[in-house]
């Protein structure tokens, strides 16, 4: 029995040591390819100003699509934000998903919004219209109250009501800076013809200061929690996404902030009203599309143009986000499951697909299951002490070693924490966040899979503090 | 101890040594960076206040000397002249332009002759700003480099109003193919009606349609009204595409004759042709197709209603009558609705104004 428990244990333990050297080798690759991409970005970007861009002639007017559900606190200085973009046409379509707080009121009351019979073309279904506000001080802003559908049948009303060929996702609790649009649009300039999708850095507010919609000051969060998801965000996006989309295989364009050319989205039927995690759904359903019609395409990610938004600061609510993402991140990976593996997609389906399923569906269950096994071993006194310990340190500085890369591209991208200071909090949360909220994250993670499958499809609410405002 | 343990000792060392030093790194960087920031402010006043005075002076040999006190700084004068020379033109840039040419000159065109492409793009960008049309040479041989170097060149030659760069701005158009082809709108657009004799002469060439699209819109953008006749030819091409920019163009050039092209283009078999020949008429105000865009706002196409609608508010208080009689009949509510719409917007922008 003893020598039968020892060789399970000695698999599973080959097992996890495999996952883990190869997550991390892909992880590595990456940040390298980040690095790359950002240097070469940097380069190509010296003297160009993007406020060039204005004077074309050619630019394409973008629809900005902003959904929102119970967003008193925040939605003011967000459309503000969105208004004040540099841009030379665009309108701001905000998606009032049926809001039980006083969004609307607050929407109508300080933009003059007057109710219009605005008509439409219902292409793709999402939930009846209540009706649709314009204002005679912003032209270029539309309101549309409509009954509640989650974020999906927002976006599609947003995507019947807009006007132009390409528009942009945003969420309505975000801050857009003034020339992001502007950097945005440069790979449908560059390449109109290929460019269908391309999604911006998303960036934290907490901590940051908001004046007439635009932030004014960057700094580091008061809250542990909000300080280990800076970490995480520079991981996601300066290291997974731009190395993703280095590979040609960049999967998601966060729903806070991405740009998509308007005819395909409509072409693959709009958002998937059922997704918990729509953004991304939209852009594995679109390159499926393009796939199976032979359409070269290109979906970019782009470093520089920078979306700010509020993070939970609670473990509640960190907790419900993550679960929902990585239900969606279930629902999506098996909706689209035919494309795993199979040549007929490319790139998507012979890596893509396959890193997302096997290190970031996968990934928080082999990393519990690692856990339980170490436990095991533990009440079995089948446990090789040296080795646990030396392997849970070897864990610890990888997962160090991979935030230092993802705080180095910061420094070499966009480089927004001013202060010395700021770097070092970053610094010492990137080894903290190894103990206790990485194992928590996992188990999050883990726990989603049990509520996908046991039909507990719901999005929960975030609680919001609202933008940090100046005088 | 077992080799597996050993192996994990050896790799945790290398780790913590790899990452120990990758922290030292980003914070030295970070304190260097700090460092030389400040510094290149401060040198930034400096040289920002000589050349400002050496502008305001407007005496070569004061400029010149400016020129030699900063020619090791060279990377932040540099910054100072890009951001400068942006903004000033006229007599006061030429100071400028001395000093670019006492120091940055020679470093330009050596990067414009190095291998890596970045250099090159970057040295093209800086030696277009301040570049004498005599050294075109250096930037006519980056003719044949990659696209976004060559656009860079061309942008910079479209600078020149002289017969020959505009000779070579459309022979690197009619050679290019691929997604650089629409770049040239930008840089043709730039050259205004100086071009007129070339888009001439090119739309008599055998181009790609999508070429020859982009020249057609090029004629509505510019306006280039002389070449009313050169277009309307193609309203009759085979390809849609070129059908609805022979619309468009139409309705920016605003010739009274072109009603009739428009008219039959109305109703062409193609929505999207129907949808911008409707809109062009709209903008042409011609009383006589107030009957096309009124039939046109009862179209299947929701493109082709929406145009007409806005068109018909652009007739005036004929095509305003026009929308009131449509929204108030009940036979065609989409037909309805769209005049109402149209009627609501005016409502709208009349109280804005």
């Amino acid at each position: 029995m003893s020598s039968v428990l020892h060789l399970l244990f000695d698999i599973a333990s080959v097992l996890i040591l495999v996952f883990f050297f190869c997550i991390n080798a892909f992880y590595i690759l990456f940040c390298v390819l980040s690095l790359i991409g950002i240097f070469h970005y940097r380069n190509i970007t010296t003297f160009i100003s993007f406020k060039d861009v204005f004077r074309l002639p050619l630019v394409k007017p973008i629809s900005i699509i902003a959904p929102a559900y119970n967003e008193e606190k925040t939605i003011i200085e967000s459309v503000q934000s969105l208004l004040s973009l540099e841009y030379p046409l665009f309108e701001v379509i905000v998606v009032n998903d049926g809001s039980t707080d006083r969004t609307l009121e607050k929407l109508i009351r300080f933009f003059h919004l007057e109710k219009t019979r605005r008509v439409f073309r219902k292409i793709v279904e999402h939930k009846p219209v209540k009706g649709i506000y314009t204002s005679p001080f912003y032209p270029q802003l539309v309101v549309v109250d409509k009954v509640n559908g989650k974020k999906a049948d927002a976006n599609n009303a947003g995507l019947n009501i807009a006007r132009y060929p390409l528009f942009c996702d945003v969420d309505s609790d975000s801050i857009l800076e003034k020339d992001a649009l502007l950097k945005m649009v440069r790979p449908f300039l560059e390449n109109p013809e290929k460019t269908v999708a391309a999604g911006g850095i998303i960036r934290l507010s907490n901590g940051c200061v908001v004046r007439s919609g635009q932030v004014v000051s960057v700094g580091m969060p008061h809250s542990s929690l909000a300080r280990f998801q800076v970490i995480e965000y520079f991981r996601a996006f300066l290291g997974g996404r731009t190395g993703m989309s280095m590979l040609k295989s960049l999967m998601i364009i966060s729903g806070a902030f991405g740009v998509f050319r308007k005819d395909i989205a409509l072409q693959c039927g709009g958002y998937r009203t059922d997704s918990l995690g729509e953004d991304m759904d939209l852009v594995v359903r679109m390159r499926k599309h393009l796939h199976e019609r032979k359409i070269p395409f290109d979906i970019r990610f782009i470093p520089d143009p920078i979306c700010w938004t509020e993070v939970p600061e609670t473990l509640v609510s960190l907790a419900r986000q993550r679960k929902r993402w990585h239900k969606g991140l279930i629902d999506i990976l098996l909706h689209n499951i035919s494309m795993l593996f199979n040549p007929r997609y490319g790139i998507t389906g012979l890596l893509a697909m396959p890193f997302y399923f096997i290190f970031e569906l996968l990934g928080p269950l082999i990393e519990v299951a690692g856990y339980v096994i170490f436990a095991l071993c533990l009440i079995f006194r089948q446990l090789n002490s040296q080795f646990a310990i030396l392997f849970f340190l070897v864990a610890v500085i990888m997962g160090t070693i991979l935030s230092l890369l993802s705080i180095l591209l910061e420094e070499y991208s966009t480089h927004r924490y001013p202060r010395l200071q700021d770097i070092l909090i970053i610094c010492l949360y990137s080894l903290l966040e190894n103990f206790v909220f990485r194992q928590w994250l996992a188990l999050v993670r883990a726990k989603a899979f049990w509520d996908y499958f046991k039909g507990k499809r719901e999005w929960g609410v975030m609680e919001k503090k609202g933008f940090a405002t100046a005088r | 101890m077992s080799p597996s343990l050993i192996l994990v000792l050896y790799s945790l060392i290398f780790l913590l040594l790899f990452s120990a030093s990758l922290f030292v790194f980003i914070i030295s960087r970070r304190i260097l960076l700090d460092r030389k920031q400040a510094r290149s402010k401060r040198l930034y006043l400096r040289i920002e206040k000589d050349i400002l005075e050496s502008i305001s002076l407007l005496n070569p040999e004061f400029t010149i000397r400016v020129a030699q006190k900063y020619k090791p700084q060279a990377n932040v004068l540099t910054k100072v002249l890009l951001d400068y020379g942006n903004t000033i033109t006229g007599e006061v840039r030429d100071q400028l332009r001395i000093i670019f040419n006492h120091v940055m000159k020679d470093r330009c065109l050596k990067g414009l002759s190095s291998i890596r492409t970045i250099r090159r793009l970057q040295s093209a960008r800086l030696f277009i700003n301040f570049f004498d049309p005599r050294q075109s040479v250096f930037l006519l041989r980056l003719l044949d480099d990659k696209p976004i170097v060559k656009l860079t060149v061309i942008n910079a030659l479209s600078r020149l109003p002289s017969a020959e760069t505009f000779s070579y701005v459309f022979k690197a158009f009619e050679e290019d193919s691929g997604y650089t082809v629409r770049s040239y709108f930008n840089i043709m657009f730039s050259l205004g009606n100086r071009i007129e004799p070339l888009i001439k002469s090119y739309l008599r060439k055998p181009l790609s349609p999508e070429k020859l699209g982009l020249l057609i819109e090029l004629v509505g953008a510019i306006p280039l009204l002389s070449l009313y006749e050169d277009i309307v030819e193609f309203a009759s091409h085979p390809d849609k595409e070129i059908r609805i920019k022979v619309a468009r163009s139409l309705g920016k050039l605003l010739i009274p004759k072109s009603v009739q092209t428009l008219i039959v283009l109305s109703s062409d078999e193609a929505w999207e042709v129907k949808a911008q020949a409707v809109k062009s008429l709209g903008k042409l105000r011609n009383q006589d197709t107030l009957d096309i865009l009124g039939k046109s706002l009862f179209s299947p196409y929701w493109h082709v209603r929406y145009n007409a609608g806005y068109g018909l508010a652009e007739m005036g208080e004929a095509g305003l009558r026009r929308l009131k009689e449509v929204a108030a009949q009940d036979e065609d509510r989409y037909a309805r609705d769209m005049s109402v719409m149209v009627l609501n917007d005016l409502i709208y922008s009349e109280a804005a104004a």
